[in-house]
């Protein structure tokens, strides 16, 4: 290997590791904005004023105010914890259900595998967001049945994935070395099946977050997420839409929130995936 | 082969070319039809099953208001600006006893089917709505009709000093029963036939040639159901529709320049909200006066409404004779409400900020709809005001708000609105709304006051007295806080500049009329 081609490398290892203190840093200001954001909010977010209602951006308010007078900044930080908390919970079930029943179907096979496999192609068959807005219709409106209802299409995904790695470690020597050495099944899958097939689906779900809030503000934008008064850049924006021609700032504060974050995530993701993936680091 | 295949290609080729000439001729003598018909497009946000308008026959729930308001079919009796009775479809009226109208129909008036509006269609019909609409029967209370050429006597089975009134009532509308209600299509005496219903989407309506009162100037009108206020607003101007009605107050901005026109009126169109006296929290009177005291009504109009309407106060605006401020109720006092409810022994023990007493939390469920555009705004305005006083507000805004009204266990208080004085008389609000026997008693009021003094109001002919009655009756309702009266509207219907005649009226249900033209 030439010494220009290890540089090469070498300064693409340093681009993704900077890339990823960079994007890493600003998910988790974002994080930590939603975790502290009661005291980070200039006003209270739920607080009426309608003698200063539609105030266009200024010092004192920098987003401005909505209809009802309520600071749209204190609104945007505390829909943050809505909004981010909710798409990381939301993320963090259709992992970890995914991952269980991929790792189940692979190490289990027979027929189970080929029911639950069946079942995920139904899930995978049908229009994401239209079968989502189905669900949320028939369990109702709320954030809480807007994330039952995307989990409940959005699990498959890692099924699969977990599936495919759960088969691939199966065949492995070290693995036929485990069993013959007499672990137990649970062992198997936890120490030995589990960490090696973790890496791509924590890059799935990572790459993940950015879809997935973007869904959940999609539903409550329909009407099928956070209720008022509950700040959720969704449903702000759908609240609002009515004055997006003659009071836009009230449209553009919570749909900026949402563009920072979902570039921020899928950034991020981006970055995580060619981390964990050598090949890609030199594209 | 090959110069079969050539042949056959370029035949194809002279076919295709054929064809699209006569096309462009097709679209051509469509075109000059276009220029020469005058057609309208009007968007709404309310004819829909949401609103209980889901076509156009008044013998069906609230369909008698797009019956009229899209000129399909006309009363016997009609409100001036003024809320005055005058006639329509009738001619000239006799009250020969407290029990008996005589009134005498127009001539030459013939509904859209080719029939002659007589005594006996008129006869029929009104046996029709007896028995088939819900409120009619009650507020009529009609025991016999005769006919006799053009002559039509009532006789009603108790003293109805307000029959005539509500004969104004959009069900009222005229049409020819035996043309059928096929898909919610009747036919009328109105300028306007309807040829084609789709429920919630659009109706069609065409000039009626054989107009009685003068001729109509559009050939073609369609009335888009629009229910999304934005959606309305974007359709207006884009110029998809060329009127609007029901256009959110915050959109008024965008049409206030020389490409529109406002026709604004205020109207007796309430915001009100409903009590549940079956549910265990809105029939503690403490609560309700707790609402009533907690709901901003100056900051509403004012902020939200962009002062396009008035505080609400009883059940109908200053202006009536029976209105304004001549009854008292609670205003806006959120300290004062605190101790009504602490009083009551709400109290909130865990510190959330919401009241408990029993162990049951001071959290009401709040039904309303989002087409009237408002409404939702009036829930969350009153949520944040009503938990500054420890009541907590779940708004449920949904198009199915109908249905879900009769599970009393939904909902503890419902937000909707309403033209309480549509008929120009006090009565209809009442006996709609407040007896036991009221088909919109949705929250199962009763009082006894209310029961004896509507006896008086049913037998009461002088205006004056009736007008005294109304005021006592909104007083009893006041002091119990079964209503609260947040709002009365003023009423916009927004056009196209070119579009003239197209103006609001107080009842909110004369709309198209022979005179609406588009140049």
């Amino acid at each position: 290997m030439s010494e220009t081609t290890v540089r090469i490398q070498k300064i693409c290892r340093d681009t993704v590791k900077t890339r990823l203190i960079i994007f890493g840093t600003l998910a988790l200001l974002l994080v930590a904005c939603s975790l502290f954001a009661e005291h980070l909010c200039p006003y209270d977010p739920y607080l009426q004023d309608l003698s200063n209602a539609k105030a266009a951006p200024s010092a004192e308010h920098i987003f401005g105010t909505d209809r009802y007078g309520r600071d749209m900044l204190s609104r945007v930080i505390v829909g943050s914890r809505t909004s981010i908390f909710s798409t990381l919970l939301l993320v963090a079930i259709i992992t970890v259900i995914g991952t269980v029943i991929g790792v189940f179907c692979g190490w289990h096979g027979k027929w189970i595998d080929t029911v639950l496999m069946r079942i995920s192609d139904m899930f995978l068959a049908f229009p994401g967001l239209v079968f989502a807005l189905a669900v949320a219709g028939v369990l109702g409106g709320g954030l809480q049945n807007a994330i039952i209802a995307l989990a409940a299409i959005s699990w498959p995904k890692y099924a699969r994935i977990a599936r495919s790695q759960t088969l691939a470690q199966k065949e492995t020597t070290y693995l036929k070395a485990a069993k013959l050495a007499g672990d137990s099944t649970a062992k198997i899958i936890f120490k030995h099946i589990l960490p090696n097939i973790i890496g791509p689906i924590l890059v799935t779900s990572m790459l993940d977050i950015g879809t997935m809030m973007m869904e959940l503000a999609g539903l409550s934008f329909l009407g099928l997420g956070a209720k008022p008064p509950i700040a959720e850049w969704g449903s702000m924006m759908s609240d609002t839409r009515s004055l997006l021609t003659t009071v836009p700032w009230v449209t553009f504060a919570p749909g900026l929130a949402i563009f920072i974050s979902v570039m921020v995530f899928n950034l991020l993701g981006d970055t995580i995936r060619d981390y964990a993936d050598p090949k890609s680091r030199g594209r | 082969m090959k110069k079969a295949l050539s042949l056959l290609l370029a035949l194809c080729l002279m076919v295709g070319l054929l064809a699209g000439c006569g096309s462009s001729q097709t679209q051509n003598s469509d075109a000059e039809a276009a220029v020469t018909k005058k057609t309208m497009v009007i968007g709404d946000t309310t004819f829909n099953p949401e609103n209980a308008e889901p076509d156009v026959n008044p013998h069906n729930d609230y369909a008698g208001w797009a019956c009229i308001r899209y000129g399909v079919g006309e009363t016997l009796f009609k409100l001036n600006d003024e809320m005055a009775l005058t006639p329509w479809l009738a001619k000239e009226w006799e009250n020969v006893d407290e029990l008996t109208w005589v009134i005498t129909l127009q001539d030459g008036v013939k509904f859209s089917s080719g029939r002659d509006m007589d005594a006996a269609a008129v006869k029929q019909c009104l046996e029709h709505l007896l028995e088939t609409h819900d409120r009619a029967p009650g507020d009529l209370m009609i025991d016999a009709i005769e006919a006799d050429g053009q002559v039509l006597t009532i006789k009603t089975s108790v003293p109805r000093p307000a029959l005539l009134n509500y004969l104004c009532d959009p069900y009222g509308c005229i049409i020819d029963v035996d043309a059928g209600f096929d898909g919610g299509i009747v036919a009328g005496t109105g300028p306007y036939i309807a040829v084609d219903c789709e429920s919630g989407d659009h109706l069609n309506l065409v000039k009626n040639e054989n107009y009685w009162n003068g001729t109509p100037h559009i050939d073609e009108l369609t009335i888009r159901t629009i229910s999304d206020g934005n959606t309305l607003a974007m359709a207006l101007q884009a110029g998809e529709i060329d009127a609007a009605y029901g256009m959110a107050y915050e959109s008024y901005p965008l049409f206030q320049n020389d490409q529109f026109q406002f026709s604004q009126i205020a109207t007796s169109r309430a915001f009100f909200c409903w009590m549940n006296y079956e549910s265990p929290l809105a029939s503690d009177p403490a609560v309700r006066k707790a609402i009533a005291m907690g709901i901003d009504k100056e900051g509403f109009v004012a902020t939200l409404l962009d002062g396009n309407g008035y505080p609400g106060n009883g059940a109908f605006p200053s202006g009536f004779a029976f209105g304004g401020d001549k009854v008292t109720t609670e205003t806006y006092d959120p300290e004062g409400a605190r101790k009504v409810l602490e009083d009551a022994g709400w109290v909130d023990t865990d510190g959330d900020g919401i009241r408990e007493k029993d162990g049951k939390k001071l959290q009401i469920k709040w039904l309303t709809y989002p087409s009237r555009q408002e409404l939702p705004l009036l829930a969350e305005s009153a949520q944040a005001t009503l938990k500054e006083i420890g009541i907590a507000v779940d708004i449920n805004s949904t198009a199915d708000h109908n249905s879900i009204i009769t599970d009393m266990n939904a909902w503890d208080v419902y937000a909707s609105a309403n033209v309480n004085a549509s008929i120009g008389d006090p009565e209809y609000f009442f006996t709609s709304f407040c007896l036991d026997s009221s088909s919109k008693n949705k929250g199962h009021y009763h009082s006894d006051a209310i029961e004896e003094l509507e006896k008086q109001m049913a037998t009461e002919f002088d205006p004056a007295k009736r007008a005294e009655l109304a005021l006592k009756m909104q007083q009893v309702i006041l002091d119990d806080n079964a209503w609260v009266f947040c709002s009365f509207l003023k009423m916009s219907m927004i056009s196209k500049a070119n579009v003239t005649r197209y103006i609001s009226h107080p009842t909110d249900f004369y709309q198209v009329t022979v005179d609406l033209d588009i140049n």
